[in-house]
């Protein structure tokens, strides 16, 4: 089996190309998968995540996965992050100091999580400066993130996360996927409510949706990250299932994908240079919250 | 009468980032049981800097399935949260109040709102 993969970039074509990978090579058993990167003459790092959770399931169905013909500038960069490292490359330093390693994490290993984000984004000197209220916002976002992967994917396969950040377009990009059962599913199961693809991920990241599991309430982690990348002029990318969902600008826009992706994926872009305080926003008291 | 107990949710969580649910089950568990036990609690918020919807929910969220408003408004009291803090604890508790009320009901508010949203696509 081989797949040609075009250039990777954080857009819907791109999504469209992962799921289309998945959907030719998910039959794959003890197979030889060779992804030709030929024509892949860009790769955005943190994109790492979803395309390394694509090709972690290959590895769980037992195939053989080979990644050939790397440019060698795209080589460059999935080396410095630790990716290739999975498929048979060496680590190259990173002189510009500006990778966030790929990561897989078990759903137990939050505390492992935590380490990876305060040594890789927050104990860094390299990091574009950042106001004290947006890095605590930005922290809980990645950490709503992670949360809601855990919390919602029922995955046994882990969590994949990476990121990069350009100090001189003052911006930080992170992405976490999972190979789990989608917000699709889950709502299905939790709810009983049977949505488009695209229309679960409107319905999660809305109001007061909560996919309650047993007895705790949950799902504002997608709302309140949405809130703050309206603030902070950032953006949010989420595929789930074949739904594919971005807000910028207060504007949201969601696509049906040709080819579902067999999990969720979250993608935010921060601002670096927002100076919104972030501060107290009401006047709410310790003792008027029950 | 039974002295106010205190719990260090740093302590539970042994670290500051109290951001997964399985910690604020564990923050949840104790409530609980002191709760039972009828004993109030103050619970301490001192050195967690960070706080996400996942913890609070499972933390003190769900105490709103087993016990009622006016239980954990005379048991429990929070202490030393970060200001900035306080708006997601209160929409964690709203929200959690909220669906624990009626949870017919506030699915279908929800497909309400987003047959709305859908409306306005």
């Amino acid at each position: 089996m081989r797949f040609a993969l075009p250039a990777i970039r954080h857009d819907q074509t791109s999504f469209e190309a992962l799921a289309r990978l998945h959907a030719q090579t998910k039959k794959c058993w003890f197979d030889d998968v060779e992804i030709d990167m030929g024509a892949t003459t860009w790769f955005e790092a943190d994109m790492c995540a979803a395309f390394g959770a694509i090709l972690y399931s290959l590895g769980k169905n037992l195939n053989t996965v080979a990644l050939t013909n790397i440019p060698p500038k795209v080589g460059d960069i999935l080396s410095r992050n630790g990716f290739l490292s999975h498929y048979g490359r060496v680590r190259i330093s990173d002189r510009w100091r500006t990778t966030i390693s790929y990561q897989r994490f078990d759903v137990k290993d939050d505390r492992y999580f935590s380490s990876y984000i305060e040594d890789e984004l927050i104990h860094r000197s390299e990091m574009p400066e950042m106001s004290p209220g947006l890095l605590k916002k930005f922290r809980e976002s990645i950490f709503e993130i992670f949360s809601n992967a855990v919390w919602h994917s029922r995955t046994e396969m882990g969590i994949f996360s990476c990121g990069q950040f350009f100090p001189t377009r003052n911006r930080i990009e992170f992405t976490v996927a999972d190979l789990g059962v989608g917000i699709r599913q889950n709502i299905r199961d939790h709810i009983g409510l049977d949505l488009s693809p695209e229309e679960a991920i409107v319905w999660a990241t809305t109001g007061n949706s909560t996919t309650k599991r047993g007895n705790v309430p949950g799902g504002l982690g997608l709302k309140l990250l949405g809130e703050f990348i309206d603030l902070n002029n950032g953006c949010l990318q989420i595929v789930s299932d074949a739904g594919y969902w971005h807000r910028e600008n207060k504007g949201i826009c969601t696509v049906r994908l040709s080819h579902p992706f067999p999990g969720t994926v979250i993608n935010i872009e921060i601002n670096t240079a927002d100076t919104n305080s972030y501060s107290l926003t009401s006047e709410l008291n310790a003792e008027d919250i029950f | 009468m039974q002295k106010d107990m205190k719990i260090s949710v740093f302590e539970v969580v042994g670290s500051p980032l109290c951001v997964a649910s399985n910690d604020g089950q564990k923050v949840y568990e104790r409530l609980a049981t002191a709760f039972h036990a009828g004993r109030r609690v103050a619970l301490s918020f001192h050195n967690a800097t960070i706080l996400t919807s996942a913890f609070l929910n499972a933390a003190i969220g769900q105490l709103y399935g087993t016990f009622s408003e006016e239980q954990i408004r005379s048991l429990l009291k929070v202490e030393d949260v970060e200001p900035d803090d306080l708006p997601l604890l209160k929409r964690v508790v709203d929200t959690a109040k909220l669906y624990f009320k009626d949870p017919q009901r506030f699915d279908q508010a929800v497909r309400e709102t987003l047959e709305d949203e859908n409306d306005d696509t």
